[in-house]
């Protein structure tokens, strides 16, 4: 930043900040205005009743649960999953970490409808989950593993898991092996090495990955599209289902006000966090 | 008893993480497998081997059309989104002033809002201004703001400082702005422009969410005709589609990894 200049650089923003300005600024002050329309004829303009009936009515309601509890499962699984791939992948070899860094990736730039697809196909009657569960002995005949939540569940799972992978890396490989060697030599154990060195400096890019998982699990929306099948909505699919099905633009934008509050809401939670676990752990 | 007990922990870790590594690439081989089929409907292991949905693919009209839907849809917003990515980010490099901040939260919004959000307030605005039927152009401006920040982000983190200083080095010996940029700064962030506009091409043409909402009848991406075909058509042609994704996606993966390294993502 030394070079710097003080005045406002028009030439070059004024295109950026009219682009942004026209095409998303506006179309969300828009849907604001779409979603506070009055419902009664008589009713004036910021009418939050729809907004409110988001949560109200018994479809919202259950949608609204339904978002949180998927969000709140799949977060807790890519942190499970999440961190022993971390691990293990920090601990590997140069030649082996650059594989399954592309493992974890590569998954990740592929298409949301394709790998809905791959899904559909592992978890239907005939797929390899339900033969693999018989051949356990687990159950009897095949169970129903999409077009529910179950099925919701592992695409988002597979969907997200990369970001927690990402972030637990991150802080994994800028740990100094000269503090794990350190407290060795002061007399701790492997085990309370690893509870008590790695996993606290590993905490500020779990927190990170935590965050990031849950906050893309509540808004994706291929995922549960497909795998969700019509009688699971989730917050996303059922303002599509309003949009395209019901053709009632007043609820479906109620429903992108309550989506787009929950998007500023945690990316100001992840600022605030990221900035004071910045000044803690240096 | 210290070591078994260490040893046993390694060991789990390395078995819950091979189980996971499955987890996450088996939808693809699985995928990629069950293309070949020989049989009228999708079972893995396939019962015999051929190439028949693939012919099938290659046949199909809505394959084709949608694919250069989508090919010309991504080729225009990458380039587009590279402009106004290089523009941000030379503002947010070089400059202070009043309100920069707000400047980077306008250009790193579409990363806050929910996709969903972002399509359907834009098909909200297009019907509102009656264009919703020019569908290939609400595509291409609602891809273009969405993959932006990543390109922003790639030329931003490319523009490390020393460009800066030696800008104004070529200035003071006589260049002009524009021959100092392009002679100066502009091969210096190629990495960055690279890396990100092969993001910005990945986003779009996989990208389902966005492109749900404003696809109108004519103008449909290949990824939301696939969704489309997924939920009703049960014949493995969509199986032969996926796979033929994945290969695209594949050869734009291998090329950001001989090029600029795999690291662009990791550090998001």
């Amino acid at each position: 930043m030394n070079g710097g200049r003080a005045r406002f650089p028009a030439s070059l923003a004024t295109p950026v900040l009219l682009a942004f300005g026209i095409f998303v600024l506006v179309p969300c002050v828009m849907l604001l205005v779409k979603g506070l329309e009055p419902t009664a004829e008589t009713g004036e303009w910021p009418d939050f009743t729809n907004v409110l009936g988001v949560f109200d009515s018994k479809v919202g309601q259950q949608a609204l649960n339904r978002t949180i509890r998927i969000s709140l499962i799949v977060t807790a699984i890519c942190m499970l999953a999440g961190y022993p791939v971390a691990l293990f992948i920090a601990r590997c070899g140069p030649r082996w970490r650059g594989l399954l860094l592309a493992v974890v990736i590569f998954p990740f730039l592929i298409s949301a409808v394709v790998r809905a697809f791959g899904w559909t196909v592992l978890l239907g009657d005939s797929g390899l989950a339900n033969k693999g569960l018989i051949a356990l002995g687990l159950i009897d005949r095949p169970i129903a593993l999409v077009q529910n939540e179950i099925g919701i569940i592992v695409g988002e799972t597979h969907l997200l898991m990369p970001y927690m992978i990402l972030s637990l890396l991150a802080v994994l490989q800028r740990i100094d092996p000269n503090l794990r060697h350190a407290a060795e030599s002061l007399g701790a154990s492997p085990v309370s090495v690893f509870w008590r060195v790695v996993v606290p400096l590993t905490l500020p890019g779990l927190l990170t990955g935590t965050l990031l998982v849950f906050s893309l699990a509540m808004t994706a929306f291929a995922t549960p599209f497909l795998l969700g099948g019509g009688r699971t909505p989730i917050l996303t699919t059922l303002l599509y289902d309003y949009a395209f099905t019901l053709f009632d633009w007043r609820l479906a934008a109620s429903i992108g006000i309550v989506l787009l509050i929950l998007g500023i809401l945690f990316v100001t939670i992840h600022r605030f966090v990221s900035s004071r676990g910045m000044r803690s752990y240096g | 008893m210290v070591d078994l007990f260490l040893r046993s922990g390694r060991g789990l870790v390395t078995v819950m993480a091979v189980f996971w590594l499955v987890f996450l690439v088996a939808p693809i081989v699985v995928t990629l497998a069950s293309s070949f089929t020989s049989s009228t409907y999708l079972t893995f292991p396939p019962p015999g081997w051929s190439v028949r949905w693939y012919l099938s693919a290659f046949e199909s009209e809505w394959v084709w059309s949608t694919f250069w839907n989508s090919v010309v849809i991504a080729i225009v917003s990458t380039t587009i989104a590279v402009a106004l990515g290089i523009a941000a980010a030379r503002v947010l490099a070089r400059h202070r002033f009043y309100g920069r901040g707000a400047f980077e939260y306008a250009v790193l919004s579409p990363l806050v809002i929910p996709g969903v959000v972002v399509g359907f307030a834009l098909l909200n605005v297009s019907v509102l201004i009656e264009t919703q039927d020019a569908g290939l152009l609400n595509l291409i401006i609602g891809h273009t703001m969405v993959t932006t920040p990543f390109t922003l982000r790639s030329v931003w983190s490319s523009m490390a400082g020393s460009e800066i200083s030696l800008e104004e080095a070529a200035q003071s010996l006589g260049a002009t702005r524009w021959s100092a940029f392009w002679l100066v700064v502009f091969p210096l962030i190629v990495p960055g422009i690279v890396a990100g506009a092969i993001i910005a091409f990945t986003f779009s043409f996989n990208d389902v969410t966005i492109s749900a909402f404003l696809s109108a009848r004519e103008a449909r991406t290949l990824p939301v005709e696939l969704m489309s075909h997924i939920e009703y058509l049960p014949d493995p042609t969509p199986a032969a589609v996926s796979s033929l994704m994945i290969v695209i996606t594949l050869a734009f993966f291998l090329l950001v990894e001989r090029t600029v390294g795999l690291d662009v993502f990791a550090d998001r």
